[in-house]
């Protein structure tokens, strides 16, 4: 692999200058977050935090050194690889909270769900770039598109993780859409999912059904499943235009909020730097979304931009579920703020797409045979 | 990839970020309504959430005596609490509280069963039970600190100060007119907890300002005065099988009130432990029919007006007048042929006096009497003052003149009675009489003050002085019935009092209930101090010269002997006659024991600290404190101010003013 020196020159330093800004926020965040927690075993997670950021940019400038291009030549095998580690949960995988979703090596968690996410951006990329659009659909293309999806769909759901799986047929259909599909298969489609919705409520577990439930009315268990979201609300709100200040946040540092250093994360946050702070801070990420699809439409080639929509489209789902879903916007699903919440798979993986979106970037002007 | 397919592609990407955006924007909007459309309402919820905020008493300011000796104060008591959520064995704390605190089991237990986190158990306890309490060491039962009023003094000068309910709000006396002044502050203990109720952060007392309160009052009694006349009076009543009375001295220049005092008294600390009618201010409150006392006012009118003079011989018909349809007899059958016009009040002739009025006339008659103040408050700065009953005189008959004359048909209160006496001391002239000095706050400030008021002129200079000579011969010469009211050294001018009392029950004067008094003043050269004594229903001595005048001779007499100093010298002037203090002096020096800046080598004014105050501030300072009884500190044997570098130990008294 020979460096080209324009990479160098059309390296993408405000994309990391972005990113690394969101970080530091989250990290200052999670601090906070963490700031009047009881002990706890070990480093506290912010600690932890810079570990995996470290990581997670090890990973990064691993994914924007090789040409993408080589990497959508792999991408069935890299998303068979993805496949397998989620299989290998079901066997080996640590059970938290009544699910199966974590791999350890060596003291370090990870979560193969998180992978897949990304994985599978690629696997399409790589499909659309095989299967050209104006050529049509035969039953072979939709098979492949079939496996791509529902084999780690079904997968995460026995974990079981809703969220993930939801998520992940999300950003499959934002993708499929946004390349094109055929009016009936839209309708088939439609068809099929309304069938399955009311099936999905009888294989749901227990608390999955609490969740929406207490969505649709949070008051109906206040101190139960209702209470997330009422404490989230309450926390955000109190804030106020100013925010209550630095470490300052009652509802945060009194506990009353739950999960505070994860999928609630973002009430912390508008809790003490109140409305100014939230605009900034979703301007930031506005900033990060803007850019990530100036990189789709400048890429050269379609698996390009594919994979920078993928990546960016990945990005603005879950900053917009979560967010979504803390303002009490949407019901209560395991959805992390990107590059705030603690998470290790989460930031690495998002870190490993942020050097896929810089592997595009700086490869624009490269020609191609 | 085409050129058109890739410029298709381009749309796509920017039609798909429009439609994010939109999604985008949404967000923030939601954000928008939750942190400033109903941020207010979520931010008082989640102050809810994490404090606990708990109004406490709020504290009072001092009452000081004009010598500046503490008459009410505030002290730290101890209040119990329980937090229900943390009792578990709510039989064995219901059972040791009952036991300790000296409440209903049952009560209690209630409370414990109630839910939520906050029940108060007792209030205000004293510091041995609060002590006790604390060593049961239950789960779930605090105590907490705050202000209590506490009477140093326990009875003395009860009535004047009344007393306050548990929520330290005036309930009487002086405590209920001037509680807007005394009243400092609503004190709010709040404290955070989390989630888990835990309180974290403790005791963040903040305070509710009450403008124009955070006061302490002055008042015109002299406490060491208030002491003697309460002593002489209770052992009065007692001597006399009374069912009451009432004693008042006031400086007629003036119209200070040196001290006012009734029996049976209360303790202001346990006021509820008395009947509501031995808390009444009975000196103000009721009436009575005052009687020979009230003699020397007809007599003084008829005096200024000219119709009399010391010469004239009045002829007291032998002993019984017709007035209208009744005969009017002497007090104990007496019989008087003609007397001189000032024999009349040496010997309290009843008809005499009716022939004097009569001579004088209703309306002149009426007109004097209201200038002297019958019929109307006095303005004295104490609630709930009687005016008296005095029927308009177009509604007389001929024999309410006559009875009025002599005091029978009137009624009029103890303070009114002195009032008009001490015009007569002051040459004439009508002072409003007061109990308040001024009222200053915690800087110093004086924010009210009162100075001698001069109601009006009823009699003249030379009219005072003719009639004072006259009741001085009530007392001074043989045979005046006022004899034991006589004081060795000093000329004491004045008059007795006996009045049947109206027996509702039998719809006319009772001839056994009789209430007997005695007003006078001393010297009456140059009056300087006025007395009433009165007492109710006495039963073994029934007439005001021999039940109330010498009660008036002892209490004088101790006066005398307090100030001798001053008083023996006829010509000494009042002001000086007590050692009072300056109104701001006396709140400055000694309303703030708790401020930072007191001298560490001088013995503390220790009145008013619990035992463990004193124990820290004492050892702070290296003084041997020896501790006698419990409660709060009311007495010390070393005067607070002197130099603490001292080998004898300072004995503290402490009591729980119950």
């Amino acid at each position: 692999m020979k460096i080209d020196r324009r990479l160098f020159v059309n390296f993408d330093w405000i994309l990391l200058f972005i990113v690394m800004a969101i970080s530091g926020l989250g990290l200052l965040n999670l601090y906070s977050a963490g700031f009047n927690l009881a002990g706890g075993r070990g480093e506290p997670l912010y600690i932890k935090q810079i570990y995996w950021i470290l990581m997670g940019l090890i990973l990064m400038v691993a994914a924007f050194s090789i040409d993408y291009h080589i990497i959508i030549r792999h991408a069935y095998t890299i998303h068979a690889i993805s496949l397998f580690l989620l299989f290998l949960v079901f066997f080996v995988g640590n059970i938290t909270h009544g699910s199966q979703r974590w791999l350890v090596f060596y003291g370090f968690s990870f979560q193969p769900s998180e992978l897949v996410k990304l994985t599978m951006i690629i696997a399409l990329a790589r499909f659309y770039k095989d299967n050209q659009i104006d050529e049509g659909y035969y039953l072979r293309n939709a098979l492949i598109l079939l496996f791509i999806i529902m084999v780690p769909f079904l997968m995460i759901m026995q974990q079981p993780d809703l969220g993930t799986s939801l998520f992940l047929a999300l950003l499959f259909f934002t993708l499929v859409f946004f390349m094109g599909i055929r009016r009936n298969i839209v309708i088939s489609i439609a068809a099929v999912s309304s069938i399955l919705a009311p099936l999905l409520w009888f294989i749901m577990k227990d608390y999955q059904r609490e969740r929406i439930l207490s969505f649709l009315n949070p008051e109906r268990d206040p101190l139960g499943s209702g209470y997330h979201i009422i404490q989230s609300m309450i926390a955000i709100g109190s804030g106020g235009f100013f925010g209550k200040g630095y470490l300052k946040g009652t509802q945060t540092q009194l506990k009353f909020l739950p999960e505070q250093q994860t999928d609630f994360v973002f009430s912390v946050f508008a809790e003490e730097w109140g409305f100014l702070g939230v605009f900034v801070l979703m301007f930031i990420f506005l900033s990060l979304i803007l850019w990530g699809f100036k990189i789709a439409r400048n890429s050269r080639d379609l698996p390009g931009t594919l994979i920078a929509f993928g990546v960016t489209m990945f990005i603005f789902w879950e900053v917009f579920i979560n967010i979504g879903m803390v303002l009490g916007l949407f019901p209560v699903v395991g959805i992390p703020l990107p590059f705030l919440s603690y998470g290790g798979s989460s930031m690495v993986i998002l870190l490993t797409g942020i050097g896929l979106l810089m592997n595009i970037s700086m490869r624009r002007f490269v020609l191609h045979p | 990839m085409t050129k058109k397919s890739k410029k298709w592609l381009r749309f796509r990407v920017t039609s798909v970020l429009v439609l994010f955006l939109v999604l985008y924007i949404a967000l923030l909007s939601r954000a928008f309504q939750l942190q400033i459309v109903s941020g207010n309402e979520l931010k008082s919820i989640a102050d809810k959430q994490h404090t606990r905020s708990l109004k406490l008493c709020p504290e009072r300011g001092l009452i000081f005596d004009r010598n500046g000796e503490k008459l009410a104060v505030t002290v730290l008591a101890d209040s119990v609490y329980v937090d229900p959520s943390m009792v578990k064995k709510d039989r064995e704390v219901s059972g040791k509280l009952s036991s300790t605190l000296c409440l209903k089991e049952p009560d209690i237990r209630k409370k414990l069963l109630k839910p939520g986190n906050f029940r108060w158990i007792a209030r205000q306890i004293s510091p041995l039970q609060a002590a006790q309490v604390r060593d049961l060491d239950l789960d779930g039962v605090c105590t907490i600190q705050e202000p209590k009023r506490f009477y140093p003094h326990r009875e003395l000068a009860c009535h004047l100060l009344g007393f306050v309910g548990h929520d330290s709000t005036g309930l009487e006396g002086l405590e209920l007119k001037y509680d807007g002044r005394l009243k400092y502050v609503s004190q709010k203990v709040v404290w955070g907890r989390d989630a888990k109720g835990n309180r974290i952060y403790l005791d963040e007392r903040s305070a509710i300002p009450n403008n124009g309160g955070d006061c302490n009052l002055v008042l015109t009694v002299d406490s060491k005065i208030q002491y003697i006349v309460e002593m002489n009076l209770k052992a009065a009543v007692e001597n006399t099988g009374a069912k009451g009375g009432n004693a008042i001295v006031m400086n007629p220049k003036t119209g200070e009130i040196l001290a006012m005092a009734n029996f049976p008294r209360f303790n202001p600390n346990a006021y509820s432990q008395y009947p509501a009618s031995s808390r009444r201010n009975r000196a103000i409150t009721d009436c009575f029919d005052p009687g020979s006392v009230f003699k020397p006012f007809v007599a003084a009118a008829a005096l200024e007006e000219g119709v009399v003079s010391e010469t004239d011989v009045i002829n007291c018909e032998n002993g019984s007048y017709v007035v209208g349809d009744r005969v009017i007899h002497e007090a104990q059958m007496k019989r008087h042929e003609e007397l001189f016009f000032p024999e009349i009040l040496k010997y309290s002739s009843n008809i005499g006096i009716i022939k004097v009025a009569e001579m004088l006339g209703k309306e002149k008659f009426y007109k004097y009497i209201t200038e002297f103040g019958f019929g109307s408050e006095t303005g004295l700065n104490l609630p709930g003052e009687a005016k008296g009953i005095l029927r308009n005189p177009s509604q007389w008959r001929r024999v309410d003149f006559a009875t009025i004359a002599f005091g029978q048909g009137i009624s009029v209160t103890a303070i009114q009675l002195i009032t008009a006496m001490s015009a007569i001391a002051n040459d004439g002239i009508l002072m409003k009489p007061y109990i308040v000095k001024g009222v200053v706050n915690r800087q110093g400030e004086i924010m009210e003050q009162y100075t001698p008021e001069v109601v009006r002129r009823v009699i003249s200079e030379d009219t005072a002085k003719r009639i004072t000579a006259i009741l001085t011969d009530v007392v001074g010469s043989e045979g005046g019935t006022g004899e034991k009211a006589r004081i060795t050294n000093v000329s004491v001018a004045g008059k007795t009092g006996t009045s049947q009392k109206f027996d509702f029950t039998l719809g006319r004067y009772s001839s056994k209930k009789v209430t007997a008094s005695f007003v006078g003043f001393f010297p009456s050269e140059d009056p300087q101090v006025v007395v009433l004594v009165m007492l109710d229903e006495p039963k073994i001595k029934r007439w005001g010269g021999v039940a109330a005048a010498p009660v008036f001779r002892n209490i004088s007499e101790r006066i005398v002997s307090c100030y001798n100093r001053h008083l023996n010298l006829p010509d000494v002037v009042a002001e000086r006659q007590t050692p009072e203090m300056e109104i701001v002096q006396a709140s400055m020096s000694e309303v703030i024991p708790r401020n930072e800046d007191v001298d560490e080598s001088l013995v503390p004014d220790f009145r008013g600290m619990s035992v463990r105050e004193v124990l820290k501030v004492s050892q702070d300072r290296g003084i041997d404190v020896r501790l006698v009884g419990s409660g709060w500190a009311v007495d010390q044997k070393l005067a607070p101010g002197i130099s603490a570098e001292t080998d004898q130990p300072c004995y503290v008294l402490f009591n729980e003013g119950f």
